[in-house]
Formats: structure tokens, C-alpha cells, sequence
């Protein structure tokens, strides 16, 4: 098992922050910082599901969750921004773990994916049913931004529409901490049994490995990191409506970001999301093609290419160890 | 609620209960026999749904000769996608999750072609037939009772099929042991191919008999989908019986369900039972454990 590449990443994470340097524009800054959020969320998808090996098609969910539980603290409650993104993510979390339950109970893959859309689907169900609260499909308006800051040599950062350089570096800063707790984590002893456990549930049961215990965390940590970004989410677009949210379009995104980059990797749900969100921008006239584009990359990269991008690294560098073994066979029954 | 209001309800239900046993039905052959969970199993419904909509207003066939058409058009095509991109997956690893993301693309592909070639208006389809009859003093439109009696009559002819005719046999030997049927000489990828496109062409029937009630876009197959998924699990997935009795349960309870609360809650219940099935009974109600 090799080490984590930290001069890499720390590389990596510095030419990331430059490079607003280059791309200057407000258009550009949000393609950026969309790239981050759906990179974080492609991470946090693929724990569960390329790691742990619990194939979740409910993630859009706790985005969503997330993203009205801290607009709507924030606005009714008077909160900052800043705290609600925090409960709003421990909210969210619980959620996680309540989906984990029945989950615990289940190892056939349909029956997971069936539990957590459905699950999914209540969610959004709820969330544009209760107009009284939250508008329904006519949009939830007056989110607050967040508060501006006075920090330490930087001096004043703002947060609204036309100053995005304070969100960016805030995206910038939640991914780096995400990346960098999952390359730790990858090679930590929890990350071994996890993926003793994804590749083998019961023989890393009869090794000790507590299934449940860890599925519950996966789906805790999983879902406290949808529900932050999705809180941060809300603050940047200032605008939430229950299918911008938590639509099953979201979810489409997510897995053909991570099926393309390479599911079951750290590399892969980055390499995807930015490629995905940048290439889908660029050609702007196909805006109404982008769904079309995702679900055939979606098709193309199952058929053709399972292991996806970052194992083409792993090929391209042959001193490289294989690439993980991504899919498991699993029993049929429930 | 009135005795009247009650029965009306009851006759509703086993309507829409007869339709959700009838794209479960098609959703557990294709589950039961080759543990493929088909998310384009929608798609296809919204294909045929379509199909009869252009073959009658824009090609200008009759009703019924535009739903036949449909109909094997859909079956026909299921089984060029089947070819095309799920047996591929069928022999390698961790192919319970490919299928499912495989099937999952090419929903969304479906979708947004349909979108760009018809757009995303609701289009209309006459009703085969007009006018209603009283059933115990209730007015039922005739379609409804159309509805019912296709999805009933598809449903006993398809377990019939299943149970009796050469070809039923060969795809429960098929599901049941795929080796040995190869054995005695089942040519088993024909056959799974069949059953996948079989699968397909009973959303392909739900299709054209609901066009008339419910109207024709793209995004119609989404909701049938997870009805249909709903039913699965509950019957027990896989279960071809058990299928049509939750679709049945299901349709009811739904229909006295939104009399009690309001119809924006109706998918919540569905949903709900289907999570509390899960955690409680995962085998479903006829599965077995």
C-alpha cells in the first residue's frame, strides 16, 4: 500500500489557490468554485458507495438537506451563516445515520439503491410540499451570504455575488481539509477495514472488523459532508428551490462525475467532478445537452472504461501498484 | 368518509393497482430472472407512451393498431439495449451495480433525446373508448375499466406464459439455473435478452393504455419507475406473485390514503412503506427469507 503523495497534494492545493491569479473574471471564479463543491460532494458520494461498497443513489438528499437546513436557520432564527453551515451539517449527519439503519439490515445492491432513493425522493416530496416554509418550487429567496470577515493580514473579506474570491477560497479551504482527511484516511487502519469490508464483508467480520459500527460512520461522515457543502451551497447561490437541490439530476451528476474519474479511488470524484463541471461550461451552447452528456458519459465509462480516469494514470505509470479492485460482487439476497 | 366516497376509492385503487401490478410485474421478470434492477424500465414506459401518440396523430394509424405498433417497437428496441449494453456487463465484476448505473444513463439519455425531439409539451391521446358505466351506482369511465381489465387479462396471460408454453419454461429454467438450462440445450443469452425485452413490453402495455388518462411527455416514465420499484420490493423482489398482490395493496391504500390527507402526499406514503418493508421484512410480503 503506498503512502499518500503529500508533496503533491500540497502542490496540487497551491496552484489551486494561484489560480485566481489567472482567471480573474466572476464567471470564471464560479465554474471554480462549482468545480470544488461538486468535487467534495463526488468524494463524499464515492465513501460510501466506491469505498464502502453500499451502492447509495440518495445522496442528493442530504445536499439538500444541508442546503435548506442552513438557509432557513439563518433566516428565521437569525443566525450567521458561519454557525448554521455547522448545525445545519450535524443535522444532516443524523440523517445519514437514520438511512444507515435500515441499510444495516440489507447487503443486495438493489435493495440499498431502492432505500435511498426512495429516501431521497421523501425528502424532496416534504421540502416542496411545505410551502408555508419553504416557498416549494417557487424558490426560497433572501438567503443570507455570508458575514464578512476581517482577518489578519488579508484585512476585509466580503461575501456576496460580486465579490467571489472570498467564497472561492472558502470552497478551496473545505476541500482541501476533505482531500486531505481522505488520503489520510485511505491508508489508516479504518481505511483498510473498510475496504476489508467492502471486499469481503464476511470474512472481515470473523477478523473483527465491526461492519456495523463502520457503516454507520460512513454514512455519518458521508452525509455531514454533503450536508456542509450543500449549507455552503446555499449561501453562495442565495437561491434554493427543491429540484435545483435535491432533484435526482444532482444524484445523475455525481455518479457520472465519479464513474468517469474512477470510483473507488481519492483521485477519481476530483478528476471527474473538475472535468465534468469545466468541459460541460466550455461548451456552453450545449447547455441544453448537458444531462445528454452525463447520462452517455455515465453509459460510456460502465461500458467501456469501469475503472475510469485515474486508473489510466496507474497505466500511463506502470511502477504504480494496480488499481484497487472498485466493484465487488455481492449476495443477491437481502 | 361516506360509504360512497369509500367504495369510489376502493374501484380507484384497484384501478391504479392493477396498473402499478402490471409495471411491477415487468420490473420483477426482468429482477427475478436475471437480478438486473432496470432504472430505464420508466424510459421505456414513456417510449411507448410517445409511440402511440406519433403513430396515431402524426402517422395517422388507428388507436389500437398505433398501440399494438408501440408496443413492439419499444419490446424490440429494450431488447437491441439489452444486447447492446447490458449483456456486455453480465459476465464481469460487480455487474449488480454496473446494470443498475448502466440502465440509470441510459434513462437520462432516453429522457433528454425524447426532450429534444418532441419537447417537453404535455401531448394528448384520445381515449379508446368513451363514455362510463355505473358500477354499484358509481360512474366509472370506460377507459378506467379498460385500464383495469388490460392490465388484469396482460398480467393472467403473462403468468399462463410463464407457467405453461415451452418458451415460459425455458425462462424459469433459465432463472433458475443457467448452466444446466444451457445444458439441455436453452440458448440462454436469447432468452435473457427476450425476457429483458418482455419485461420492457409490459411498461410498453401500461404505456398506451394510460397515455389517454395521463398525457405524453418525457419525464412521465420517473414516477411509474418508483412505483413499479415500490411494488418490487414490497411483493418480495422478485416475486412475479407477489409483485401484483403489493401493487394492488399499494394502489388502494394510496387511494384511500390521499382522501384522508391531500394527493402532494400520496408518493410519500409509497415511499415510506417501502423504506419501513425494507427495514422490517426485507424479503418483501411473499418473499421468501
Amino acid at each position: 500500500m503506498r503512502a499518500p503523495n503529500w508533496p503533491l497534494f500540497l502542490v496540487a492545493m497551491l496552484a489551486i489557490a494561484l489560480l485566481p491569479l489567472v482567471f480573474r473574471n466572476g464567471y470564471a471564479l464560479h465554474i471554480m468554485i462549482l468545480a470544488l463543491i461538486y468535487a467534495i460532494f463526488a468524494q463524499a458520494w464515492n465513501l460510501v458507495t466506491g469505498f464502502g461498497g453500499m451502492k447509495t443513489f440518495g445522496h442528493q438528499a442530504f445536499f439538500g438537506m444541508g442546503a435548506y437546513a442552513s438557509a432557513l436557520l439563518s433566516m428565521q432564527a437569525g443566525l450567521s451563516p458561519w454557525i448554521t453551515i455547522w448545525i445545519a451539517a450535524l443535522a444532516t449527519s443524523l440523517a445519514g445515520v437514520l438511512i444507515a439503519l435500515p441499510v444495516l439490515r440489507i447487503r443486495s445492491v438493489p435493495h440499498i439503491a431502492i432505500v435511498t432513493l426512495a429516501f431521497a425522493e421523501i425528502v424532496r416530496i416534504i421540502v416542496s410540499n411545505l410551502r408555508g416554509i419553504t416557498r416549494g418550487e417557487l424558490g426560497l429567496i433572501g438567503i443570507p451570504g455570508f458575514d464578512a470577515l476581517t482577518l489578519p493580514v488579508i484585512g476585509l473579506v466580503r461575501f456576496t455575488p460580486a465579490q467571489k474570491l472570498g467564497y472561492f477560497y472558502l470552497a478551496w479551504l473545505l476541500f482541501a481539509v476533505v482531500t486531505a482527511g481522505f488520503l489520510a484516511a485511505r491508508n489508516s487502519a479504518h481505511g483498510m477495514r473498510v475496504l476489508a469490508m467492502r471486499d469481503g464483508q464476511d470474512a472481515a467480520e470473523s477478523l473483527g472488523v465491526n461492519i456495523a459500527a463502520y457503516k454507520i460512520a460512513l454514512f455519518f461522515i458521508s452525509a455531514f459532508i454533503v450536508g456542509l457543502i450543500g449549507a455552503f451551497y446555499a449561501h453562495y447561490i442565495i437561491v434554493l428551490t427543491p429540484s435545483s437541490v435535491l432533484g435526482v439530476d444532482i444524484m445523475v451528476l455525481v455518479i457520472a462525475m465519479t464513474l468517469v474519474g474512477g470510483i473507488g479511488t481519492v483521485a477519481g470524484p476530483i478528476v471527474g467532478a473538475v472535468l465534468l463541471v469545466v468541459s460541460v461550461e466550455l461548451m456552453r451552447d450545449l447547455g441544453q445537452y448537458r444531462m445528454l452528456v452525463y447520462g452517455g458519459l455515465i453509459v460510456l465509462s460502465v461500458l467501456y472504461f469501469p475503472n475510469g480516469l485515474a486508473s489510466l494514470a496507474d497505466r500511463v505509470r506502470p511502477w504504480r501498484r494496480a488499481p484497487e479492485r472498485s466493484l465487488e460482487q455481492q449476495d443477491n439476497q437481502p | 368518509m361516506s360509504a360512497e366516497v369509500f367504495f369510489t376509492q376502493i374501484l380507484n385503487g384497484l384501478v391504479s393497482g392493477a396498473m402499478y401490478a402490471l409495471i411491477g410485474a415487468g420490473v420483477a421478470l426482468i429482477y427475478g430472472t436475471q437480478r438486473i434492477l432496470n432504472f430505464a424500465q420508466g424510459e421505456f414506459f414513456m417510449l411507448a407512451a410517445f409511440g402511440l401518440f406519433l403513430l396515431s396523430t402524426q402517422v395517422g394509424l388507428p388507436l389500437v393498431v398505433s398501440a399494438v405498433c408501440a408496443v413492439i417497437l419499444v419490446a424490440a428496441f429494450a431488447a437491441l439495449v439489452y444486447r447492446a449494453a447490458i449483456q456486455p456487463l453480465m459476465n464481469r465484476e460487480g455487474w449488480e451495480f454496473s446494470t443498475i448505473a448502466v440502465t440509470l444513463g441510459i434513462a437520462v439519455l432516453l429522457q433528454n433525446v425524447a426532450f429534444l425531439l418532441w419537447g417537453e409539451k404535455y401531448q394528448t391521446v384520445p381515449y379508446f373508448i368513451d363514455g362510463s358505466i355505473a358500477i354499484a351506482g358509481i360512474a366509472m369511465p370506460l377507459q378506467r375499466v379498460l385500464v383495469f381489465a388490460t392490465c388484469v387479462g396482460v398480467i393472467v396471460a403473462m403468468t399462463l406464459f410463464l407457467k405453461y408454453s415451452r418458451l415460459g419454461w425455458a425462462i424459469r429454467a433459465t432463472a433458475q439455473q443457467p448452466d444446466a438450462a444451457a445444458v439441455v440445450g436453452v440458448p440462454v443469452q436469447r432468452i435473457r435478452m427476450l425476457t429483458f425485452a418482455i419485461g420492457c413490453g409490459l411498461a410498453a402495455i401500461a404505456a398506451v393504455v394510460l397515455a389517454p388518462i395521463y398525457a405524453v411527455n418525457p419525464w412521465i416514465g420517473v414516477p411509474h419507475l418508483l412505483k413499479g420499484f415500490v411494488v418490487v420490493i414490497m411483493g418480495g423482489i422478485g416475486s412475479f406473485p407477489g409483485a401484483i398482490l403489493a401493487g394492488f395493496v399499494l394502489g388502494i391504500v394510496e387511494a384511500i390514503g390521499i382522501t384522508l390527507t391531500s394527493s402532494e402526499w400520496r408518493d410519500v406514503i409509497a415511499f415510506a412503506a417501502v423504506i419501513l418493508v425494507i427495514w422490517l421484512r426485507p424479503a418483501g410480503l411473499l418473499g421468501k427469507s
